[in-house]
């Protein structure tokens, strides 16, 4: 089992081809520091996220997730993040409601010029999920930390914790 | 009442209004009403009105081709102009012949408080808003409020406000919002991190029977997410963590078509609250975008519109 | 047949004692769903409530979810590692004889041609505990499929409820052998075996529910290319897999691998002939329309098995009728199904 402190959160990153995935490019370019938890998947527009996808990555062990795009009347769709926008929310506050800690789903809009923005939100998010910690939701382990309850099925490699 | 929308429902086929008709007939069942699908306008003659027509009908028009009269109380009517709104149904393929609604009784709600099942009752009835049981000989009464439906109870459109045939006087809501939504209140009180736990308790024992989303009329997709194995978004093994991220993703796929109709919860057969995520998301959409689903006809669907401004909270 | 009875109120003590030996499942319930559970180590109010479960007792051999084996993807080959055996065996108390036959029939499949160690290895160690109903479903039609409410030809021990006392039926060796080592139980007087009698017939009784199924085998046969008559049949329908799934005679299962990078599992679980995709391949779909979906669910309890195994795959249990989402009734079905004469066979 890792130790607290050498665990690094997984972030799971959707970047917009037309805004946020240039914004993040020029922060490689401009040297800008920027944590290294974040794996990165190009999407032509936010609005191909499909919150199906958000619910997947944290199946698959992601601490979190973050979904970014263009500013709101920029983008190369006209309305893919406008449609992104209403997804996104009704994703957010619902999964919070089912008891997901907030900080597991985060989204931005950061343009192409804005690699300084880009490597703010990685670092600010990345900080949230350290606080949150490593995510168990669909581990068998309770979220206090205690081992299930011995049942009849084992489980696989991926709800070990 | 009865009488009429049977008289209705077979001109309606005589004169090739419609292709179809759906209503209810009564069930093989104690309290139970059953809907009744038909081309043939004899079986009109079977049609009833009754407390127990607890079915969405709307469910069925997906399924149908051509014209169809159709039975709708409410809730049902939403649903059909949701279906309107998501360009699956032309206004003018569907004739609704509207039943003012009182609210329905829950049966599970009465065997609890009976302590009895529904086939060791002899008698409910309802007399205004008290409903009277009768079981061993003797007559226990309730309120409404105790026996029907949450969702009855949170009812914001008892009449249909769309429709072609009206069969009853119109009745104005008269929603009891706290108690219908009690469930999610209670969870609303416990700690997030107990609340994930509670879901995942309840799905362990969900089979993955489909019943929630068949009995959905906003779930009309040829091929469900869960369907598919390319990529495999969910196992088909009913592990809870595949329940719930099935329903969970379901909730968010309705999201704005959802009526709060209540038959997700009424069908599943292992008893999860399934309207206490379904209640959730209509509220949360009302609340982010002042949307209630199947209200307005000519209203865009909740995921086609925008605003300019909103939700901006959410985002960095 | 029968020699001894116990108190309803010792109950508890009998299955303290089973314990020790068994993985003992008794009714119980979770928000208000009745299931058969492993025993708490004390609580029998089960004995007040319980009538019949939600998901009936073939999830004891036929789990909604097995995991079939584990496997290790290394240099020459697959590494397969199977799962381990069960600490005990199980002893299931309070079947329904629906059910207890229902099992019977399952049997009948998972051992023709090729024996299903998954299903047998539980099933053959298992020790059946049935209790008589007294107290039958309006949805119970038992009595015209081949059983009744107090039917011991599928258990170890058959229970009839004689008041404040349950008289104990031993049926097999297994039931003989566990009653020859259980301590509490009391010698039968002329009188029990009366009540007990009076008690069968009082619940056959109860069971209003009637089916007729002379010559069904035949008129779905003449029937199966009517169109018409399975639309009009499955137009309320609306697909889900209820009825299947918790049907006890239905078996059908789906079998998929989940793996991660070079480790995965093989699970077997629940499927049902109700889902659109069930028939699926890659060229085509030969029950696509809901109606042959239908046709299929009816004709393979009431035809097919039939045909092949003399018997109808359906105990009366009622379940499928109680727990559709839309009454759909299959007693009304099959009453519905025409009659035509000159059928050559």
């Amino acid at each position: 089992m890792t130790q607290q402190s050498e665990w690094e959160p997984k972030l799971l990153g959707f970047l917009c081809r037309w805004c946020s995935y240039a914004g993040a490019d020029l922060a490689g370019i401009s040297r800008k520091k920027y944590p290294a938890n974040i794996r990165i998947i190009k999407v032509p527009c936010s609005s191909r996220v499909d919150s199906l996808f958000i619910i997947k990555a944290l199946r698959l062990g992601f601490d979190g997730v973050l979904i970014s795009g263009c500013h709101p009347g920029e983008c190369h769709y006209l309305t893919g993040n406008y449609r992104a926008r209403r997804r996104i929310a009704i994703t957010k506050k619902f999964l919070e409601y089912l008891g997901v800690e907030p900080q597991r789903i985060q989204a931005s809009w950061v343009s192409a010029s804005e690699g300084g923005k880009f490597a703010e939100v990685v670092s600010e998010v990345t900080e949230g999920l350290k606080e949150v910690g490593p995510n168990q939701l669909f581990s068998e382990r309770k979220l206090n930390g205690t081992k299930a309850k011995a049942g009849s099925q084992r489980t696989t490699r991926a709800e070990q914790g | 009442m009865e009488q009429k929308l049977r008289q209705e429902a077979k001109e309606l086929l005589e004169q090739n209004k419609v292709d179809w008709i759906i209503g209810f007939e009564p069930g093989s069942l104690k309290f139970t009403a059953t809907p009744l699908i038909t081309r043939d306008k004899d079986d009109t003659e079977r049609l009833v009105i009754n407390p127990f027509m607890v079915n969405n009908l709307a469910d069925f028009l997906t399924g149908l081709k051509g014209r169809v009269g159709i039975v709708a109380k409410g809730c049902d009517s939403r649903s059909i102009v949701s279906l309107i709104q998501d360009n699956k149904l032309a206004r003018e393929d569907v004739v609704i012949l509207a039943v003012p609604c009182p609210g329905l009784i829950d049966l599970a709600k009465i065997e609890k408080l009976v302590g009895k099942d529904r086939d060791e009752l002899d008698d409910i009835t309802r007399e205004g808003d008290k409903v009277i049981v009768k079981v061993e000989g003797k007559k226990k009464e309730f309120t409404t409020t105790q026996v029907l439906f949450d969702h009855c109870l949170a009812c914001e459109l008892p009449t249909p406000q769309e429709y072609d045939i009206l069969l009853g006087e119109v009745r104005p809501p008269a929603p009891e919002l706290e108690v219908s939504e009690q469930n999610i209140a209670k969870l609303k009180e416990t700690p997030t991190a107990e609340r994930w736990e509670f879901w995942k308790n309840e799905f362990s024992r969900c089979i993955r029977c489909y019943a929630c989303r068949n009995a959905c009329p906003a779930c009309f997709c040829q091929r469900c997410f869960v369907e598919e194995t390319e990529p495999q978004w969910v196992m088909p093994v009913p592990r809870w963590q595949d329940n719930l991220i099935f329903q969970i993703v379901r909730n968010i796929h309705v999201a704005g078509r959802c009526t709060d109709c209540g038959e997700c919860e009424r069908v599943c057969p292992v008893n999860i609250p399934l309207r206490s995520l379904s209640r959730e998301m209509y509220d949360i959409v009302d609340e982010l975008f002042s949307f209630k689903s199947g209200m307005d006809k000519e209203a865009l669907p909740l995921m086609a519109h925008y605003e300019q401004e909103e939700a901006e909270d959410l985002f960095r | 047949m029968a020699n001894k009875k116990v108190s309803k109120k010792d109950i508890a003590g009998l299955l303290e004692q089973w314990s020790q030996q068994f993985a003992v499942l008794v009714p119980s319930k979770e928000s208000g769903v009745a299931a058969m559970a492993e025993w708490d180590g004390k609580d029998t109010s089960f004995l007040d409530w319980y009538r019949n479960t939600v998901v009936p007792p073939k999830a004891s051999f036929l789990p909604p979810m097995e995991e079939m084996f584990r496997f290790q993807k290394g240099e020459e080959g697959y590494n397969i590692e199977p799962p381990p055996k069960a600490e005990r065996n199980q002893l299931i108390f309070g079947i329904r004889p629906c059910d207890a036959r229902a099992m019977a029939i399952l049997d009948m499949t998972f051992k023709q041609t090729l024996e299903d160690p998954y299903y047998l290895s539980k099933r053959n160690s298992a020790v059946l505990v049935g209790l008589g109903c007294t107290n039958p479903y309006e949805s119970c039609f038992c009595t015209s499929m081949g059983t009744s409410p107090t039917d011991s030809t599928n258990v170890d021990l058959m229970l009839i409820d004689i008041g404040d006392e349950f008289l104990i039926e031993e049926v097999t060796e297994k039931g003989k052998e566990l009653i020859a080592k259980t301590k509490g139980l009391k010698e039968v007087t002329k009188d029990d075996e009366a009540k007990a009698t009076q008690s069968k017939k009082t619940a056959y009784d109860r069971v209003t529910r009637k089916l007729n199924t002379e010559g069904i085998k035949d008129r779905l046969l003449a029937s199966f290319d009517d169109e018409g008559f399975w639309e009009k049949t499955a137009a309320k329908c609306i697909g889900c897999g209820i009825c299947t799934l918790l049907c006890p005679t239905c078996y059908c299962f789906d079998i998929s691998d989940e793996m991660v990078k070079q480790e995965g599992t093989r699970f077997r679980s629940w499927d049902s002939c109700s889902f659109p995709l069930y028939t699926k391949m890659p060229m085509e779909n030969p029950r696509q329309e809901k109606w042959q979906r239908v046709r299929q669910k009816v004709c393979h309890k009431y035809e097919f098995y039939p045909m092949t195994f003399n018997v109808i795959a359906c105990t009366g249990c009622g379940r499928c009728i109680r727990l559709c989402p839309v009454n759909w009734d299959i007693t009304q079905v099959i009453e519905s199904v025409p009659t035509k004469t000159g059928v050559k066979k």
